[in-house]
């Protein structure tokens, strides 16, 4: 009988641990989690911080389902190293564990940055469930906020002081947020969303160090042209570290994140990677690439289970991933890899509304649709047919995009 | 209306507009929504079109969607 492993309880690893269930009956499989609860929904916690949402409507899972599925589930499991000679998975807090194939899917931890007092009381990352809680209970008596971060993770922490009536500046390093994927007339439209919540982008800024009061709480944020920020509450959201650590000399294959293939398998054999952690190879890129979206990790879960439990290649992660910002009254949808390509089209449409579409060697690979989503699933179709149209760019600039018009 | 479209127009749905979630809601954020029903739902926020009958999308009665605000899903 085989035994999986799967290392991680995000949607990776319950998707993967749900679908080898039903490609492979008798098997038996093990999740290990070093969090303490079983799957949540990671893309409504920050609705939770930001005081809308309850609790309850956020858990997926209860200990009962992996129960009704004959699926060990061992919470509070850390993971200290993994013999792939022997495969064994070696932990904390239980016996040695052995493996006939292995999946990966830990996630990520939010980077911390590298200033004076970046660890005191007050300063938040955000990512599990346990952080949302911890956010929202100290944003709820709060009244001066800093966040640093000018990505798709930090514009939540600028939600959550918007909904929890914090006065923040939003301290951002370049001249605008997301300045990867958007030009100045696309992110201007999110900075204007965010003053409208309360929060001030301040530009060519970001953070030299924390002040701290003598019981060690966060009470200020200086930037590097010395200009000080005062705040009893601080979100810093400067992207993930990936956790492989316990995977130090088990030979897997690295490169900022685990190194798959399109079927999610490492370089190591019955050893797979799937979620946040991989660096996998985006057949409709033609390039490895990486990908934070529930939809993706989802995906990668259930393909790595097929092909775990086929022992084979037996279908190809090949997916679109779309990522929304829903905080604001108007839409903002990112799809693809709107930040990589060769060549882009973009267009203002009004002050609510823009559209940018980004191509490689002709073909589109991402994009980002703000105050208008109606073209989404054209775009999507196209990179999925994997048209050449970048020389058509009027036709998918069109306010109303009719793929009839493409030659 | 004849039978045929009553029936159709009675498995269609709206969405609705709320303001606070209770605890028992099954709530999920748009970005779990598949790319086809996705169009479906933002042509119903935008434009106040009914969703079309079950099997179409896969939305259920009575979940909570969160995009830029808290709709349910409701029958039409």
């Amino acid at each position: 009988m085989t035994h999986y492993v799967i290392i991680g309880d995000g949607i990776s690893g319950s998707s993967a641990a749900e679908t080898l269930r039903e490609e492979d009956p008798e098997a038996n499989i093990t999740v290990i989690t070093d969090e303490g609860e079983p799957l949540y929904n990671r893309i409504l916690i920050k609705e939770h911080a930001k005081g809308k949402l309850p609790e309850a409507p956020i858990s997926i899972h209860d200990e009962g389902w992996y129960e009704e599925r004959d699926i060990e589930l061992s919470l509070n499991t850390h993971v200290t190293s993994i013999d792939t000679d022997e495969r064994i998975v070696h932990t904390h807090e239980r016996d040695d564990l052995e493996y006939d194939k292995l999946l990966v899917a830990t996630g990520g931890t939010p980077t911390q940055l590298p200033v004076e007092n970046s660890d005191a009381d007050g300063i938040h990352h955000f990512w599990t469930f346990q952080d949302a809680r911890g956010i929202k209970e100290h944003a709820e008596q709060s009244d001066r906020g800093v966040i640093v971060g000018a990505g798709l993770l930090g514009i939540d922490f600028a939600a959550v002081c918007g909904a929890q009536g914090i006065e923040a500046d939003y301290l951002m390093r370049g001249d605008r947020w997301w300045r990867y994927a958007l030009s100045n007339e696309g992110a201007e439209i999110m900075h204007e969303g965010m003053r409208e919540v309360g929060v001030e982008p301040v530009f060519d800024s970001g953070v030299d160090r924390f002040e701290v009061d003598d019981d060690g709480h966060v009470v200020g944020a200086v930037d590097p042209n010395g200009e000080r920020y005062d705040c009893d509450f601080a979100g810093v959201a400067i992207g993930l570290s990936f956790n492989t650590e316990f995977l130090r000399g088990a030979g897997l294959e690295e490169d900022n994140g685990l190194v798959v293939d399109e079927y999610m398998q490492t370089n190591v054999d019955d050893v797979y990677a799937a979620g946040d952690i991989t660096r996998f190879y985006d057949v409709l890129l033609g390039e490895q690439a990486q990908n934070g979206s529930w939809g993706s990790a989802k995906e990668q879960g259930r393909i790595a289970a097929v092909n775990m439990a086929a022992d084979d290649e037996a279908e190809e992660f090949e997916w679109v991933s779309s990522y929304s910002i829903t905080h604001f009254d108007f839409p903002f949808l990112s799809f693809g890899h709107p930040t990589l390509g060769d060549e882009h089209a973009e267009r203002k449409y009004s002050d609510t509304e823009w559209r940018r579409v980004a191509f490689k060697d002709g073909k589109i690979v991402g994009g980002v649709l703000i105050g208008d989503l109606s073209p989404q699933s054209k775009f999507k179709q196209l990179m999925r047919e994997q048209r050449e149209v970048a020389d058509q760019a009027e036709v998918l600039l069109n306010k109303q995009v009719d793929l009839d018009d493409l030659e | 209306m004849n039978m045929a479209s009553s029936e159709l127009r009675s498995r269609q749905r709206r969405l609705e507009p709320v303001e606070s979630v209770p605890p028992t809601a099954t709530v999920r954020h748009v970005d779990q929504l598949d790319t086809e029903t996705l169009d479906y739902f933002y042509d119903a926020v935008e434009n106040g079109r009914a969703l079309p009958a079950d099997g179409a999308t896969n939305l259920e009665v009575g979940e909570i969607i969160v995009f830029n605000g808290y709709v349910r899903v409701e029958r039409a």
